[in-house]
C-alpha cells in the first residue's frame, strides 16, 4: 500500500459516507438508475393539473406496453400524459444525458474545469441561430422542426467549425488556444445575438425564452429526431473514454500512451459538438447540467471517464428531469434557473467536503 | 384638414352585417389567415387575451368561458375563469384539462406562435385575433361572433360602437384646435411610443389629436430629442396606471422646454380602455378626447375616475 493510498484510507475514515461510494461506482450506478426511473415516474406523475398516479399508471401501460386495463379516465388526461408529459420527461432525460456527456469531453479535452459544453461558441452560435430564426418571417417545418431549432443546431455546428478552423485545430494548435479563439468567436456571435434582440421588436420575448432554456415545446417530433443523435453520439464518446483518460494526462503523454492526440481530439470535439448542438436545438440554452454534473461525479468516484461518462451520463439525465419538474410546478419558470439554484449549493457543499483531492 | 376628412367619411365598420345562417360546422379566416372550422357551437371557450375577453363577455358568451389569462381584469367575473397563460407562455396542461372546443388566441406574437402551433396539433380549433388599427377592433368583433356563435349580438355591439364613434367625432370636430399630442406607454429605459398607424395613434387622432409616433411602424421607442423637436402640446400619460403623474414628467431633464410641461397641459389617462381592442374602445376615445380637450362636453359617457389626485390636471 503506498503512502496515497493510506492518505486516501485515512480521508475516507474522516469523510464518510460520501466517500466509501467513491470505491462503489457500481452502487453508484445502481443509485442512479433508481433515482432516474424515480424521476421519470414522477416527472410522469405531477403537473400543474392533478392525475392519480393509478391513472397515470394505467395510461402509460395501455398506450406503450399494451395492458388489457379499462379506459376510466378523460381523453384529456390521456393526452396530458402521453403528449405532454411523456415526450417532455423524455426530451429531459436526453437533453440532460447529453449536456453531461458533452460536459465530461469538454472538461477532458480541454483540461479546464470551467469547461462546459457551450464553452466553445457553441452557445452563442446556437443562439444567434435561434434569433434569426425567429426573425425570419417564415414557417418552414422539416422533420417536426421548426426553423428555431433547425437554425440554433446548425449555429452550434458552424461556430464550433469556425472555431476548430480559425485555430487550426488540425494542426499543431494546443487546448489553449481553441479555449481562446472559442472565446474571441464566442464573443462576436454574442455581439450578433445582441443585435439580434435589439432589432426583434415584439419577437424579443420568443428569443430571450430560448437562452434561458425549457423544456415545455417538447413533442415526439422532436425528440426522435434529437434522440437518435444524442444516444449515437454519446454512446461513440463513451467508447472513447481511453482517449479521454489519456488526453486528461497532457498530449505528450498521452502521445507516448499510444493515443493519435490529433486524430481522437477532433474525434471527440466533432462528437461532443453534435450532441450539445442536438440538446440544444431540443431544450434551448439550459446552463449548469454540463458544468456541474460531471464534477459531482467526479468528486465521487475520480477522474476515470470510464466511469465519469457513463455515471455523468445517469445522474445528468435524471437530475434534468427533477429540474424541470420542478420549473413546471412553479408556474413554468425557466428550467435553467432552477438547475443552477438547485445546482450551485450541492456542487458548493461537495467541493467543501472533498476540499482535498480533487483532480480532472 | 385631414383629421376632419376621416371623421366624415363613411366609417368602414359601419357596413351591414349578414345575421343570417350563424349555423355550424362553420369554417372562419382568422386574423392571421388561417381557415378554421368549428364543427359546433363552441360551448367551452377558452381565451388568451384580456379583450378577447371581454369581447366574448360583451357578446353574451361568458358563461361559455372556461380559460383566461392571468391579465384579464374585466369584467369582475372574469376572475373565476381558470388562469391558463402567463408571461411565460400557454400552460398546455391547463388547455388540455379544460377540453376547449374554441380558442381565441392573440396574434403578434402575444400568444407565443409556438404554442398556437401546439394547440393546433392538439386538436384544437384555434382563432388568433389581432387588431393592428381601430376598424379592425370592429371586424374581430364581428369574427368572434361568428366564431362563438353570436353573429347577432356582434353587429349590435359594433353597431352601438359605431354610433358612438360617430357621436364622439362630431363632438371633437367642433372643436378647432388639433394639438400635437404625445402619448407615452412608459418612460424607462426608452420613451415608448405609439406607431404611426397603430391602434393608439388612431384613437389619438380620432379624439382630436394630431399624434407624435415612432419614425416606423416597427419602431417602438421615440428618441428623447425627436420628441422635443416634435415638441408635445398635449402629453397623455398612458402609463399613469404604472404610478407616473404629471410631477414626475416636469422633473425630467430635457422634457422641460417641452410646450405642454409649460403649460401644464400633461394629463393622466387610464390606459386600458384606451389601449385594450375590445369593447371599451369608444369609453377610452372618450376619455381620451377629454384628456387632450378638458372643455370637450361628453355627457352620454360616464365621467373618468381621477388619476393622480391633487397632482396637476
Amino acid at each position: 500500500m503506498t503512502t496515497t493510498d493510506l492518505a486516501r484510507e485515512r480521508a475516507a475514515v474522516r469523510q464518510g459516507t460520501f466517500e466509501a461510494l467513491r470505491r462503489r461506482p457500481v452502487v453508484l450506478g445502481l443509485i442512479g438508475l433508481l433515482a432516474l426511473a424515480a424521476a421519470v415516474v414522477a416527472g410522469i406523475g405531477l403537473g400543474s393539473v392533478f392525475i392519480s398516479p393509478a391513472d397515470t399508471v394505467a395510461i402509460v401501460g395501455r398506450e406503450l406496453l399494451g395492458w388489457p386495463v379499462a379506459e376510466t379516465w378523460s381523453r384529456a388526461h390521456e393526452t396530458i400524459v402521453m403528449e405532454l408529459r411523456l415526450p417532455r420527461v423524455l426530451t429531459a432525460l436526453v437533453v440532460g444525458l447529453g449536456l453531461s456527456v458533452a460536459g465530461v469531453t469538454f472538461q477532458g479535452l480541454l483540461r479546464n474545469p470551467l469547461a462546459d459544453p457551450y464553452v466553445l461558441g457553441t452557445a452563442s452560435g446556437a443562439a444567434l441561430g435561434a434569433a434569426i430564426g425567429v426573425l425570419i418571417p417564415l414557417q418552414i417545418v422539416w422533420l417536426g422542426l421548426g426553423l428555431v431549432n433547425i437554425l440554433a443546431f446548425v449555429g452550434a455546428l458552424t461556430a464550433i467549425a469556425i472555431v476548430y478552423r480559425v485555430a487550426g485545430g488540425g494542426g499543431r494548435a494546443t487546448m489553449t488556444s481553441i479555449l481562446l479563439t472559442g472565446y474571441a468567436v464566442g464573443s462576436m456571435l454574442a455581439a450578433g445575438l445582441s443585435l439580434a434582440m435589439y432589432l426583434s421588436g415584439s419577437q424579443l420575448r420568443q428569443i430571450f425564452f430560448y437562452l434561458l432554456g425549457s423544456l415545455s415545446g417538447a413533442d415526439w417530433q422532436s425528440l426522435a429526431v434529437g434522440l437518435p443523435v444524442v444516444a449515437i453520439g454519446s454512446l461513440l464518446i463513451m467508447l472513447r473514454a481511453r482517449s479521454i483518460n489519456g488526453l486528461l494526462l497532457g498530449d505528450d503523454t498521452a502521445l507516448h500512451l499510444g493515443v493519435d492526440v490529433r486524430r481522437e481530439r477532433a474525434i471527440l470535439l466533432a462528437l461532443a459538438s453534435l450532441v450539445t448542438a442536438a440538446a440544444v436545438a431540443m431544450a434551448g440554452l439550459i446552463g449548469f447540467v454540463g458544468l456541474v454534473v460531471p464534477h459531482v461525479i467526479r468528486l465521487l468516484v475520480g477522474p476515470n471517464a470510464r466511469l465519469v461518462l457513463p455515471l455523468s451520463a445517469l445522474f445528468g439525465a435524471s437530475f434534468l428531469i427533477w429540474a424541470d419538474l420542478g420549473a413546471r410546478v412553479t408556474g413554468e419558470l425557466p428550467v435553467g434557473i432552477i438547475t443552477a439554484v438547485i445546482g450551485a449549493p450541492v456542487f458548493v457543499l461537495l467541493l467543501r467536503r472533498y476540499r482535498a483531492g480533487y483532480q480532472l | 384638414m385631414a383629421a376632419a376628412a376621416i371623421m366624415l367619411a363613411p366609417l368602414p365598420w359601419a357596413t351591414g352585417v349578414s345575421a343570417s345562417d350563424a349555423l355550424f360546422p362553420l369554417a372562419v379566416t382568422d386574423d392571421e389567415g388561417t381557415e378554421v372550422t368549428i364543427d359546433a357551437e363552441p360551448q367551452r371557450i377558452i381565451s388568451l387575451s384580456p379583450a378577447n375577453t371581454e369581447i366574448a363577455f360583451a357578446l353574451g358568451a361568458g358563461d361559455r368561458l372556461v380559460g383566461r389569462t392571468d391579465w384579464d381584469d374585466y369584467p369582475a367575473e372574469a376572475a373565476e375563469l381558470t388562469p391558463v397563460a402567463s408571461f411565460t407562455g400557454v400552460n398546455m396542461e391547463q388547455v388540455v384539462a379544460l377540453e376547449p372546443d374554441l380558442v381565441l388566441a392573440a396574434g403578434n406574437f402575444f400568444t407565443p406562435p409556438d404554442d398556437i402551433e401546439r394547440m393546433r396539433e392538439l386538436g384544437y380549433p384555434v382563432v388568433v385575433i389581432y387588431a393592428p388599427d381601430v376598424p379592425a377592433v370592429m371586424a374581430d368583433i364581428e369574427l368572434i361572433g361568428s366564431a362563438i356563435g353570436a353573429r347577432e349580438e356582434a353587429a349590435a355591439l359594433t353597431a352601438k360602437m359605431a354610433t358612438e364613434f360617430d357621436a364622439i367625432g362630431e363632438a371633437v370636430a367642433a372643436i378647432d384646435a388639433r394639438p400635437r399630442v404625445f402619448y407615452p406607454g412608459g418612460s424607462e429605459p426608452e420613451i415608448f411610443a405609439p406607431a404611426p398607424g397603430s391602434v393608439v395613434a388612431d384613437m389619438v387622432t380620432l379624439a382630436g389629436g394630431d399624434p407624435i409616433t415612432t419614425a416606423d411602424a416597427a419602431a417602438w421607442a421615440i428618441p428623447l430629442e425627436e420628441l422635443i423637436v416634435a415638441d408635445p402640446e398635449v402629453i397623455i400619460l398612458g402609463d399613469a396606471n404604472y404610478g407616473i403623474c404629471p410631477a414626475d414628467v416636469a422633473a425630467r431633464p430635457g422634457w422641460e422646454e417641452m410646450t405642454a410641461v409649460v403649460t401644464g397641459d400633461v394629463r393622466a389617462v387610464d390606459d386600458v380602455p384606451v389601449t385594450r381592442p375590445g369593447p371599451r374602445l369608444t369609453q377610452g376615445l372618450a376619455s381620451l378626447a377629454r384628456a387632450i380637450h378638458p372643455d370637450l362636453e361628453l355627457p352620454a359617457f360616464p365621467p373618468d375616475a381621477p388619476l393622480c389626485e391633487g397632482a396637476g390636471a
